[in-house]
C-alpha cells in the first residue's frame, strides 16, 4: 500500500526540535551504536527515515522513539552530524502532541508562549485559591494551617473533606485525559496494526511491565553511559517520596512521620537532580544536554522551584517562621499545580505514562512477532538478550 | 651467421612472479647449451638497475652481439631493456623478449610444464634474435599549427594554451557562436559559480588572440597526413573552404544529453511539466522557475539517472548529474522559496572536490533524498481531481523499504551524458576509435589519457567519457602540454618498425588500403603501386598477411625471424624426445 509523502511535517517537526533530521543520508551509524537498538525495533535510523520523508502516519504508530533513552551515543558517532538523539526526543515531543486528543498538547508543544502563560494563569489562580483557603482557616494569613504539624489542626479537619474533593476532582481530570491518551497511543500502535492481530493472553503476560518500568526504568540502566539513569532515577523517586508524603496526608492524615522525614528528602533529591540537570542544560555538557526544547526548561525550572519552595517552606516550619512557612507553602503549590495540570497531562512530564506503556506495548509486538518467525528461532525481545 | 652470433640470455624471476611458477634455473642450465648461447644468468629483478647493469657489463665482457631476457612482456620492459643493451653498445633492436611471466607463469598452475614452457619459449627467441636487423629510429619535422575541433570549454582552454605558447591554432566550431555545453548552463556546481562568467573570459581572450583563427559554422571536411604534418579541409557555411597545414589536431566535440523522451514511465512530452534539466537550466538563467500555466511549482521532484546506469538505455553512470541535481535543489530553492524538493537517486556520487560538502548543504537547505532501485524506477502520473498539486510521482523507496507517493508540481528529469551523434564520423575522419557506447577510446585510460591510438590526434573533454568542468579543462590543457613537448622538439621520433611494400612484386590490388586499420597505406595511381607511409605504420601485420603478391615485409617482424621463432620451438620439443 502507497502511503503519501507530506513534506510538510519536516517543518512541523522543527517545532519540536528536530532541526538535523534533513542532514542524515542514512548510513546507519546510529542504529548499529545504540546498544538498545534490537530487534524488531532498530533505531533511529527509520524513524529518522519516517520523518525525512514525511510519512507521518508511519511515525505515530511508531513505538521506537519510546524505547530511546537519549544517552546521545548515536548523535556523538553521527558522520553527517544529523543528531539522530535529539530527533528520536522531538518525536516524542511530537507523539505526545498527537497522543493528545484535546490539542493542548501541540498548543504548548510549539508554542513556548501558550505553556509559559498556561503555567502562569493556572500558578495564579491556585495561589489565590490557598491563599484563600488559608484565609478562611481563621481569616489570619498567619494562622493558616499549611502542613505544619499541630499547628490549629481542628480547622484542618473542619476543612479537609473540602480540599479532598478538590484534589480529587483534579486527580480524575488528569488521570482521564492520560488515559484516554494511552488509549490513544495503544490504538496508534498496536490496536490498530491488522497485521498484529495480538492475543489477550499476550496482554496479560506482559503487563507488569508497565510498573517494573515505570519504576526502574531498567531500560535506561542499559545505555552504556549509567549517569543520566542515576539523575533521572533520583529525579523520579523524589517524585514517587513527594507522592506519598501527599497521600499519607490525604488519607491517613499523617503529617508526622512521613512529611518529617520523607518529605525533606524529597526535596533535596528533587533540587539536586533538577539544578543538575538545568546546569547541564544550560552548559551544554553532553550530548543529550546540547538541545533543549522549551517544554524541557520550563520543567527542570518548575521542578527547582516546587522542590526549593517546599524545603524552603519545612525550614521555616521548623525552625517556626510560620508566616514564612506558609508564604512559601503558597508558592510551593503555585508551582505544583500547574506541574501537575499542564505539564504531567500536555507537556514533558507525560512521559512518565508513555514510556511504561510504551515498553509493555513493544513487548507485546515482540512477542507477537517473535511467535510469528518462531519458526526461524529469531529472538525478538527489546529487551538486552543475556549473550 | 646464426653460429657466429654470441647470445647472452637474462632469465628474470620477477621476485617470486615468474618464480614461484618456473624453475628459473633450469631455464637457464638448459638455455646456455644451446648455440651461439655465450652466456645465461638468472636474476631475481633483471629490470632493476643491478639487472641492467650485469647485462651492460656481459655485453662488454663477452663480446655480446644480440641479448635475449626472458622475462615479462615486451610491452612492459622491452624499452628498458632496448635502453639497456643501447648502452651497452648494442643496437637496440639486437634485443629479443620472451614473455615468460603473462604467457607463462601467470597463466599456469602445473611447475613442471610451465617450466617447460619457459625453455621452449626461451629457446625460441634465442633462435630468432640472430636475425634481427638493426635499425635507426627516424624523425619528421613537426608544425607548429595545431587544429582544435569543437569550441566548448574543451577547445577554447587547449585554445588559449596553445596559442599562450605563441603556437597559431585553427578552432572550428560546428555552430554559430563559441561556448557549447558550458554556454547552456545557468550556475556550476558545487560552488555555484555562473557559468557565463566561467565562458566569458575565454571566449573574449580566443577571438582577440591574433595567434587563434576562429572558424565558425565550419565542419572538417578532411584530414590526411600524419603525425607533425596533417592536411585538413575546412567548410565553412556550407560552401567555402579552406586548407589548412597542422601538426596535431585536438578532439573535443562534446556531448548531446539523452533523449528523454524514451523512458515513457517519466511522461516526458505526455505532461507539460515534466522538464528535463537542460529546460530547467533556461528557466534558472531566466531567473524564473514556473510551471507551463506561469504559477510557481510549489512541489519539485528531481529524478536522477534519466537514460544513465540502467540495463534499458546506457550502462555508465554520467558523472555530472548528482550534482547538477543537487545545484538545482539550491537552485529551485532559491527562485521559489517555499518549494519542497525530493531528489530521487540510485546512489549518490559526490566524490569531486568539494561535492560531499555541497550534498551535506543541500540536506540541511531541506532537499529530501529519496533512493530507488535503479531496476524500479519511478513512476509519474497525473493526479487526482481535487489534488492541490498535478502529479503523483510513486517510488519504491530502498532506505525504507515504503512504496511512497510524492506530490509534484514539476519533474525534473537529469538526462545523462551520450556520445554525439556525429562522433562516428568524427572518429573516422580523424582515425581514432570509439567504445561500444560511442566515446573516443584514448590511448591508456589510466597512464595516456588524452593520447589516442592515432600519432598526434588528441581527445579531451566530455566526447571520451562524461565529465565535468574541472576534469574536461584539465585534460584541454593536458594535450596541450603533449602537442608544446612535440613542438619544443622540433622533430618528431617515429619507431623504425613498419612495413614495407617492394614495388617490384606489388601488384597494385589495393587489398592492403582497405585492410590498414591506420590508413597508413597511399596508393599511387600513376604508379598503380600501394606505398606505406612509415611514420602512421604501426606494424600491426594486417598488410603483410593479407597481401596476395607477397609484396609487403614487416620490419622486424620478418617470416625468417618468425619461422626461426617457431624452429626454436620445435627444436625444443625434439631435444625433449
Amino acid at each position: 500500500m502507497a502511503v503519501r509523502a507530506n513534506p510538510n511535517l519536516l517543518k512541523q517537526l522543527k517545532r519540536y526540535g528536530a532541526d538535523d533530521v534533513t542532514k542524515c543520508f542514512h548510513c546507519g551509524t546510529c542504529s548499529a551504536t545504540c546498544p538498545l537498538s534490537q530487534e524488531p525495533f532498530l533505531f533511529p535510523r527509520k524513524s529518522m527515515r519516517y520523518l525525512q520523508m514525511g510519512l507521518g502516519d508511519r511515525l505515530k504508530g511508531n513505538l521506537e522513539p519510546w524505547l530511546c533513552y537519549y544517552c546521545g551515543d548515536c548523535s556523538d558517532q553521527c558522520p553527517r552530524e544529523a543528531q539522530p538523539g535529539e530527533t528520536m526526543m522531538s518525536m516524542r515531543r511530537w507523539l505526545t502532541a498527537k497522543y493528545d486528543f484535546t490539542g493542548l498538547s501541540m498548543l504548548f508543544y510549539e508554542s513556548r508562549t501558550a505553556e509559559v502563560a498556561a503555567i502562569i494563569v493556572v500558578g495564579i489562580l491556585s495561589g489565590i485559591g490557598f491563599y484563600l483557603l488559608g484565609a478562611l482557616s481563621g481569616g489570619d494569613f498567619g494562622s493558616y494551617p499549611g502542613f505544619i504539624p499541630g499547628h490549629n489542626a481542628e480547622y484542618l479537619t473542619e476543612l479537609g473533606w473540602d480540599v479532598k474533593s478538590v484534589v480529587l476532582v483534579m486527580a480524575v481530570f488528569v488521570l482521564g485525559l492520560l488515559g484516554i491518551n494511552v488509549l490513544r497511543m495503544w490504538w496508534f500502535t498496536t490496536g490498530s496494526r491488522k497485521d498484529l492481530n495480538v492475543p489477550f493472553d499476550i496482554y496479560m503476560k506482559h503487563i507488569l511491565l508497565c510498573p517494573w518500568h515505570f519504576f526502574t526504568q531498567k531500560r535506561y540502566s542499559e545505555c552504556d553511559k549509567k549517569k543520566p539513569w542515576v539523575v533521572h532515577i533520583i529525579l523520579m523517586l523524589g517524585f514517587v517520596a513527594l507522592f506519598a508524603v501527599f497521600l499519607a496526608h490525604m488519607i491517613w492524615q499523617d503529617d508526622t512521620h512521613a512529611h518529617t522525614y520523607l518529605g525533606p528528602l524529597a526535596g533535596v533529591m528533587l533540587v539536586g537532580a533538577s539544578s543538575f540537570a538545568l546546569s547541564g542544560r544550560l552548559n551544554k555538557t553532553e550530548a543529550h544536554y546540547k538541545y533543549s526544547h522549551h517544554s524541557d526548561m520550563n520543567f527542570l525550572y518548575m521542578c527547582l522551584f516546587v522542590g526549593l519552595t517546599g524545603l524552603a517552606q519545612h525550614i521555616a516550619g521548623r525552625i517556626g517562621c510560620g508566616a514564612f512557612a506558609n508564604f512559601m507553602y503558597i508558592l510551593h503549590m503555585m508551582g505544583a499545580v500547574p506541574m501537575l495540570l499542564i505539564q504531567l497531562p500536555f507537556t514533558k512530564w507525560a512521559h512518565l505514562v508513555y514510556r511504561p506503556h510504551a515498553m509493555y506495548f513493544a513487548a507485546i509486538q515482540a512477542d507477537v512477532i517473535a511467535g510469528r518467525e518462531g519458526a526461524k528461532g529469531a529472538s525478538a525481545v527489546p529487551h538486552k538478550q543475556s549473550a | 651467421m646464426t653460429t657466429e652470433c654470441k647470445i647472452g640470455v637474462y632469465v628474470c624471476s620477477c621476485g617470486t612472479n615468474i618464480g614461484k611458477m618456473v624453475d628459473c634455473d633450469a631455464v637457464t642450465g638448459y638455455t646456455k647449451n644451446l648455440p651461439g648461447v655465450a652466456v645465461c644468468k638468472s636474476y631475481k629483478y633483471m629490470c632493476s638497475n643491478p639487472g641492467q647493469e650485469m647485462i651492460v657489463k656481459d655485453i662488454q665482457r663477452y663480446g655480446l652481439d644480440r641479448v635475449v631476457v626472458a622475462a615479462c612482456s615486451p610491452r612492459m620492459h622491452e624499452p628498458t631493456f632496448r635502453a639497456a643493451i643501447s648502452h651497452g653498445g648494442l643496437n637496440p633492436y639486437y634485443l629479443e623478449m620472451a614473455n615468460i611471466r603473462e604467457q607463462c607463469s601467470w597463466v599456469h598452475d602445473d611447475h613442471q610444464q610451465a617450466t617447460d614452457k619457459a625453455k621452449a619459449l626461451t629457446c625460441a627467441a634465442v633462435k630468432r634474435v640472430p636475425f634481427h636487423e638493426p635499425f635507426d629510429m627516424q624523425s619528421v619535422p613537426m608544425n607548429s599549427a595545431s587544429l582544435v575541433i569543437g569550441g566548448g570549454v574543451a577547445g577554447l582552454t587547449a585554445a588559449l594554451e596553445l596559442a599562450d605558447a605563441n603556437q597559431p591554432v585553427y578552432l572550428v566550431e560546428k555552430d554559430g557562436k563559441l561556448g557549447g555545453n558550458l554556454a547552456r548552463i545557468d550556475l556550476t556546481s558545487p560552488y555555484l559559480d555562473s557559468a557565463k562568467d566561467l565562458l566569458a573570459e575565454r571566449i573574449c581572450r580566443v577571438t582577440k588572440n591574433p595567434k587563434i583563427t576562429v572558424m565558425l559554422n565550419s565542419e572538417v571536411e578532411s584530414i590526411s597526413g600524419y603525425v607533425g604534418n596533417f592536411k585538413a579541409q575546412i567548410k565553412s557555411n556550407g560552401e567555402a573552404v579552406t586548407d589548412i597545414e597542422i601538426g596535431s589536431i585536438i578532439v573535443c566535440t562534446g556531448f548531446r544529453e539523452f533523449d528523454a523522451s524514451k523512458v515513457g514511465e517519466y511522461g516526458y512530452g505526455r505532461f507539460p511539466n515534466v522538464v528535463t534539466s537542460f529546460d530547467l537550466e533556461k528557466m534558472l538563467k531566466e531567473g524564473r522557475v514556473v510551471m507551463k500555466d506561469g504559477k510557481t511549482p510549489k512541489y519539485v521532484t528531481i529524478i536522477n539517472c534519466v537514460g544513465s546506469r540502467s540495463g534499458k538505455y546506457n550502462r555508465y553512470c554520467s558523472r555530472v548529474c548528482c550534482m547538477t541535481a543537487l545545484k538545482y535543489a539550491n537552485g529551485i530553492k532559491s527562485a521559489a522559496p517555499d518549494a519542497f524538493i525530493t531528489n530521487l537517486y540510485t546512489d549518490m556520487n559526490a566524490f569531486g572536490k568539494g561535492c560531499e560538502d555541497f550534498y551535506r548543504r543541500s540536506a540541511e537547505r531541506d532537499t529530501i533524498f529519496m533512493m530507488f532501485d535503479k531496476h524500479a524506477p519511478p513512476t509519474v502520473s497525473a493526479a487526482g481531481k481535487g489534488e492541490h498539486f498535478n502529479m503523483l510521482v510513486k517510488v519504491n523507496e530502498i532506505l525504507s523499504g515504503e512504496e511512497v507517493e510524492i506530490p509534484a508540481d514539476m519533474v525534473v528529469l537529469m538526462v545523462g551524458m551520450e556520445a554525439r551523434e556525429d562522433s562516428m564520423n568524427v572518429a573516422r575522419l580523424v582515425n581514432i576509435s570509439r567504445d561500444k557506447d560511442g566515446w573516443f577510446i584514448e590511448s591508456h585510460p589510466k597512464l595516456d589519457p588524452v593520447a589516442t591510438s592515432t600519432d598526434g590526434v588528441f581527445i579531451a573533454g566530455a566526447c571520451a567519457s562524461p565529465k565535468d568542468i574541472p576534469d574536461t579543462v584539465a585534460q584541454a590543457r593536458a594535450t596541450t602540454a603533449r602537442i608544446l613537448a612535440k613542438i619544443c622538439q622540433g622533430e618528431i621520433w617515429v619507431e623504425p618498425v613498419y612495413a614495407e611494400i617492394n614495388e617490384d612484386l606489388c601488384s597494385g590490388c589495393r587489398v592492403c588500403n582497405e585492410l590498414c586499420p591506420y590508413s597508413a597505406i597511399d596508393y599511387d595511381p600513376v604508379k598503380k603501386r600501394s606505398a606505406i607511409i612509415s611514420v602512421m605504420c604501426k606494424s600491426c601485420g594486417g598488410c603483410v598477411a593479407g597481401c596476395p603478391s607477397g609484396a609487403i615485409k614487416a620490419r622486424h617482424f620478418t617470416d625468417k625471424q618468425i619461422f626461426e621463432q617457431i624452429e626454436g620451438v620445435l627444436e625444443w620439443a625434439s631435444s625433449r624426445a
